[in-house]
């Protein structure tokens, strides 16, 4: 199954579409980075695709078409992690990452029509909650409030949001903006191993897990990405496979400079380093 | 201590609710004539489960059936009404600072309230009800233009257009009812001691109109506490967790507004309540709005009840309640601010 198919997408915030005639499928247990420089577009594709501004063309999520979902469905089907902002309410690590499982409640709600949600999902959230605190180690401080936290540890808290989500399908906005490397390493694992895993959608279906991601940063996103999408000035230069676009001619012409022969230059000053 | 806190929130839910509704009751007790407690509870359990008033109590009653009772319930729920607002603003908004005047209520209430007292235009339906209503339908029009010319502007009906357009209607709208009252110095003095608020000569009448707006405003904040919990962490965030922002902001801004405009009709501008109370239970309580609704709705309430106390006691003449709660109010806020900041 298409975790995502896209065709004839454009989309923007004015008249001028910032991206245009965006075509891709992507399948279920796959991992795609959206890559390009800066003003590219790569955020635009990744909020249309969540529907969070007005496009054009269609966008297929798990089969079904987006704009005729209601909120509360897209987001049994998809969660994103935004760029870290700031925090004006104080809530508890623990309550912050329960507020994750409101679009499931909703959904289950609307499906049995009931006024009470049941004692079995009450047990199943609690559980989800756990795990999700547990999976991004923040267990043993889940009573802090977030706005006591680092950036760092904030991004966790939302990392762990995404997750309590339950949903089948996650969107990075530039998840490791203001991370520490070792955060960064850390963040990193976490996806790996979720995008590992499957989801149960709330019919019973089970569905591998998809992972679609701006990162900021190149190596990274080679990393952790099994498809690439290379996006310049809103049209897409290159896309497919990570083994078949991950080319030093693809990357100069998406970043403009000679990236491969700038990070051969950073490898030679590693490289000089003394181990200790 | 956050163990501390969690552990005993519900305690200290219900014990707090308690101690503002002794309050709601000592406010009803003093006044010019003090009524002991012992007389009180026999008027009120008199008057509630129909047992024998004695006779030489029946001045006492009329004192606190007729004019007290009414008076303290009216400003209890009105402050209630008002820090609900402020409540859903501050969340609905993301800004701590907002409040239930931010939609330009009270300068579009004003401006009715205005016109009314300057062309003493009268419908004999309305009877004493003229001003509130025209208060009310101006305050509740400006705020439909506000979200109209926001939405305009910015279909997402981002917060910072929002709060912007609401405060250049408020300034505009401001400015107008300027103009109106200057053409008619006269009633000026009316107009001014309509928008600083009274809670005198209020009846059950009065009663029976706030509570059940205020008691389903409450019930559906209520209702929507998750949704706000989660629009308190922005639009974008909130559209991603399954909320319908757009759909839902409007609804609790209209509420909002409805809460606040009511409350504006029928005892002026009062401020600052609606400030203090949701900031004063975020402190105690957290962020919660499971909790910060209810919590906020008591507090003001009692908050209110105990500055009208003061309001008509402290001195020979009475006191604008609005004077009164800025009074006290400022120097708690920018304490509460002070102490939160230290703290982060």
């Amino acid at each position: 199954m298409n975790a995502i198919s896209v065709s004839n997408l454009s989309a923007g915030y004015g008249a001028d579409p910032v991206i245009k005639d965006i075509n891709f499928n992507l399948e279920c247990g796959r991992k795609l980075s959206i890559m390009g420089a800066n003003g590219s577009g790569k955020t635009t594709l990744l909020r249309s695709l969540n529907g969070l501004i007005k496009y054009k063309g269609d966008i297929k999520i798990l089969g079904h078409d987006l704009s005729s979902l209601k909120r509360r469905e897209i987001a049994g089907m998809m969660a994103m992690m935004s760029q870290l902002s700031p925090v004006y309410f104080s809530y508890s690590i623990r309550e912050t990452v329960e507020l994750g499982r409101f679009a499931r409640h909703e959904n289950e709600r609307a499906a049995g029509s009931l006024l009470k949600t049941s004692h079995e999902s009450l047990v199943h959230d609690r559980e989800m909650v756990d795990k999700c605190l547990e999976l991004t180690g923040l267990k043993d401080i889940e009573k802090k409030q977030i706005s006591s936290l680092s950036g760092g540890q904030l991004q966790r808290v939302f990392l762990a949001r995404c997750f309590a989500q339950e949903t089948p399908i996650i969107l990075l906005d530039e998840p490791t903006n203001h991370l520490d490397l070792k955060y960064q390493a850390e963040l990193m694992e976490h996806l790996e191993n979720w995008s590992k895993g499957q989801t149960q959608l709330p019919d019973g279906t089970k569905v591998p897990n998809t992972l679609v991601g701006v990162f900021h940063d190149i190596s990274l996103a080679v990393e952790i990405s099994s498809d690439m999408i290379f996006i310049k000035n809103g049209e897409v230069l290159c896309q497919g496979e990570k083994d078949k676009v991950f080319t030093a001619s693809v990357l100069e012409n998406a970043y403009g400079m000679d990236v491969a022969g700038y990070m051969n230059r950073q490898r030679r000053i590693w490289g000089k380093m003394r181990e200790y | 201590m956050n163990n501390k806190k969690t552990f005993g929130k519900n305690t200290l839910e219900v014990i707090t609710i308690l101690v503002c509704l002794i309050i709601l009751g000592i406010c009803m007790g003093i006044g010019s004539v003090d009524i002991p407690f012992a007389d009180a509870m026999t008027i009120l359990s008199g008057k509630i489960f129909g047992t024998n008033i004695p006779e030489d109590l029946a001045a006492t009653t009329s004192i606190l059936w007729t004019i007290r009772l009414p008076r303290a319930v009216t400003a209890f729920v009105v402050g209630g009404a008002l820090a609900l607002s402020g409540t859903i603003m501050q969340s609905v908004l993301q800004n701590p600072l907002a409040s239930s005047y931010t939609l330009g209520v009270s300068s579009g209430a004003s401006l009715g309230a205005s016109i009314i007292i300057v062309t003493q235009f009268t419908v004999p339906l309305l009877g004493s009800f003229l001003l509130p209503t025209f208060g009310f339908a101006f305050g509740f029009a400006t705020v439909l233009i506000v979200l109209a010319i926001a939405s305009k502007f910015d279909s997402t009906l981002h917060s910072n257009t929002v709060i912007l357009i609401g405060m250049v209607v408020s300034l505009f709208t401001n400015a107008v009812m300027t103009l109106v009252s200057s053409f008619a110095r006269a009633h000026s003095q009316q107009l001014l001691l309509w928008q600083m608020g009274s809670f005198s000569a209020k009846r059950w009448y009065h009663v029976q109109i706030l509570l059940p707006i205020c008691i389903f405003g409450l019930i559906v904040t209520l209702y929507y506490a998750r949704s706000m919990d989660i629009m308190s962490f922005g639009d974008e965030q909130a559209y991603a967790m399954g909320v319908n922002v757009r759909k839902r902001k409007k609804a609790l801004l209209l509420l909002a507004s409805l809460l606040t405009g009511v409350s504006v009709c029928f005892s002026g501008t009062i401020g600052f309540v609606d400030l203090i109370a949701p900031h004063a239970v975020r402190i105690v309580f957290g962020s919660s709005h499971k909790r910060v609704v209810p919590m906020s709705f008591f507090v003001g309430g009692a908050f209110m009840a105990l500055c009208d106390m003061i309001a008509r006691t402290a001195v020979e003449s009475e006191l604008p309640v609005g004077a009164v709660t800025g009074v006290i109010g400022a120097p708690f806020f920018v304490w509460l601010y002070l102490r939160g900041r230290k703290e982060a």
